[in-house]
């Protein structure tokens, strides 16, 4: 902690002050030095410190704000009320996808998912890539609103893939609002490893699970 | 039951209980009330079959039943070296089951089973009831298991039978758990608006909202062993945390946070402590807290980058182990850890094996495996190492074995 504080200019006055203090054979004949004692080391050793753990202060306190940024965000866009009448039917398969109100080829490019490597949930470049086209459409299309869908392959335990797949949309929902898209128009879910796009227990079908997918939940128009 | 029949089992009882038999060594320390055998070897039991309708189903279940409790060993019954288990019909609609002493012709029980609806369940009970008898803690025949195939929660019974869909809530549903009484469970459910946890009775159907899981990815719920909160996991946008809820209402604790993701709460049968999985280390591994999230640390010991992944805790009824799955060369395999001993011990070695859930009997695991070729159920006896297949259904997964179920309970 203290090494990433100091900067390497007091790591150097540091050791300067060392080798004046232990390391001059004949300090009786040497010129003066430059005054530094061991009172000024101490003192810039527990400024350091100090920055230090108003670094770390400041830190702990942006994730709290973070979580409770998350926690406000997720509270707002929630519908509790629609969420307990649904709990009371039986198992309904999942809503039929929203249209787009896209053209064709936006539409498409929408749909793209994007790829992870295997239990990462940063972004690759081709992701990036990809990922920066569908910004440019959020931004020419600024009512359409999307769900990022977290998926991944079936070879993790299923409930941490469910926690993997929440951080891989997450990632991707970050990437889009750190860049101007407003927080309401991107929700996000995790499936896990509950609905692969493709069956089969080869690499080739899991680097094709291990993804993000894009709902539309209102339409461009 | 009525009171007379309680009156008769507790008459058939007590001689047991203050009389030692004969052959009993009260000083060996294999002997349990009622059953004399050597430490490491099993007592003989043979359960007389029937041609009778009525008489033949009830034999074949308790022999089932009694075998599947891994304590006898089951010989045919002219061999009766040990204990008898005979049936006879006493008038219509009406079977009585005695455990009989073969040296000493003593009856140690006496049970009637109504035949008809209700035979399969009353004759799980007598089952459990001989095992009782005999070492003094009853079977795990009566008990039941939920477990998760193609997105919906299912149940089964503990000999296998009866397995079925339920009318649950959600697509998928995921994550069954127990309550405390039986009667009741948790589970999340994808509904169009959120994922949140559901509790659900098990006899009525009725279900509700955990309160404040309305938001957020809601998953893997636990509830504590008095059965009045449930802990969980909530994905948001900064992470997966472990949070605690009052079944009867409030806004959720939290008692996880910082780095990494915190999922797979499990309690303690004390409810003092609560083991979870933590991705804080870079990999899933083993952690435990305090239940007010305090003093947590590393439960399972591992080496960074070279211990495989870790899942899925569950706590042994008599809160002394932890069963879980980790990933031995890339492939889930149930250990049970010793935390007072610190020892590890690995339980399974063909196939993928994953989520271990304990019988209420602390003797049996149950997990999901790949080794019968879909994955379904298997169930392993830790004394013995017998295994046998639960369900062949190809696909049934996230199991979680019931606690005793009391007579009543739905089933």
């Amino acid at each position: 902690m203290i090494r990433r504080a100091m900067g390497n200019g007091q790591w150097a006055m540091v050791i300067a002050g060392a080798l004046l203090l232990g390391g001059c054979p004949r300090p009786q004949t040497a010129p003066a030095p430059a005054p530094m004692d061991s009172t000024a080391i101490r003192d810039s050793l527990a400024a350091a410190a100090r920055r230090d753990s108003l670094a770390r202060a400041a830190r702990a306190d942006s994730i709290a704000r973070a979580r409770q940024d998350s926690i406000a965000r997720a509270v707002a866009a929630s519908r509790p009320d629609s969420v307990r009448a649904e709990v009371q039917r039986d198992s309904v398969t999942a809503s039929s996808p929203m249209a787009s109100g896209l053209p064709a080829a936006e539409d498409q490019l929408l749909a793209l998912p994007l790829y992870f490597e295997t239990d990462r949930s940063d972004l690759t470049a081709e992701s990036r890539a990809l990922l920066d086209n569908k910004l440019e459409l959020l931004r020419r299309y600024p009512r359409l609103a999307i769900q990022i869908e977290g998926h991944c392959d079936e070879r993790g335990p299923d409930e941490y893939n469910l926690a993997l797949g929440n951080r891989r949309a997450a990632t991707v929902k970050r990437y889009l609002v750190d860049r101007g898209i407003a927080d309401e128009r991107v929700s996000i879910v995790s499936y896990g490893e509950e609905r692969p796009a493709v069956a089969g227990n080869s690499e080739e079908a899991w680097s094709r699970n291990r993804r993000a997918e894009f709902r539309v939940t209102r339409a461009a128009r | 039951m009525g009171n007379g029949q309680s009156a008769m089992v507790l008459g058939l009882l007590l001689p047991i209980v203050h009389c030692p038999l004969p052959a009993q060594d009260t000083t060996a320390s294999g002997v349990r009330i009622g059953i004399t055998y050597a430490p490491g070897t099993r007592p003989a039991l043979a359960v007389v079959q029937y041609t009778e309708p009525g008489l033949d189903s009830i034999g074949v279940i308790l022999a089932r039943d009694l075998d599947h409790s891994d304590r006898f060993e089951m010989v045919p019954a002219q061999d009766a070296a040990g204990f008898v288990v005979s049936l006879a019909a006493d008038g219509p609609g009406r079977v009585t089951v005695s455990l009989q002493d073969a040296r000493t012709g003593q009856v140690s029980l006496r049970r009637p089973i109504p035949t008809g609806a209700g035979l399969r369940a009353a004759t799980h009970a007598v089952a459990d009831e001989i095992v009782r008898v005999a070492f003094g803690q009853p079977g795990i025949a009566s008990s039941a298991l939920l477990f998760v195939r193609n997105g919906r929660i299912w149940r089964v019974d503990a000999d296998g039978h009866g397995a079925r869909e339920l009318r649950t809530a959600g697509s998928p549903a995921l994550s069954p758990a127990w309550a405390p009484d039986g009667r009741s469970f948790a589970y999340t459910a994808y509904v169009r608006s959120g994922q949140p946890i559901v509790v659900q009775d098990l006899a009525s159907g009725a279900r509700r909202v955990l309160d404040g899981t309305e938001y957020g990815l809601n998953i893997t719920p636990a509830f504590s062993p008095d059965g009045r909160r449930i802990a969980f996991a909530r994905g948001l946008e900064s992470g997966t945390d472990v949070y605690v809820s009052s079944v009867a209402g409030g806004e959720p604790q939290r008692l996880t946070s910082g780095r990494g993701d915190n999922l797979s709460p499990v309690w303690s049968p004390d409810g003092s402590r609560i083991a979870f999985i933590s991705t804080r280390p870079g990999s899933p591994q083993l952690y435990v807290m305090n239940a007010d999230g305090t003093g947590q640390e590393v439960l399972a010991r591992f080496d960074f980058g070279a211990t495989g992944t870790t899942s899925a805790p569950a706590w042994s009824p008599d809160g002394q182990l932890i069963a879980f799955h980790r990933e031995v060369g890339g492939v889930p395999q149930v250990f049970v850890l010793d935390p007072s001993r610190g020892s590890l011990r690995q339980i399974t070695g063909s196939g993928r094996n994953e989520d271990p859930s304990w019988a209420p009997d602390g003797r049996h695991l149950v997990f999901a495996s790949t080794r019968a070729g879909g994955r379904d159920l298997q169930v392993v006896d830790l004394e013995t190492g017998r295994t046998r297949q639960l369900t062949h259904l190809r696909g049934a997964r996230l199991p979680a074995w019931s606690p005793r179920l009391a007579s009543g309970v739905d089933r």
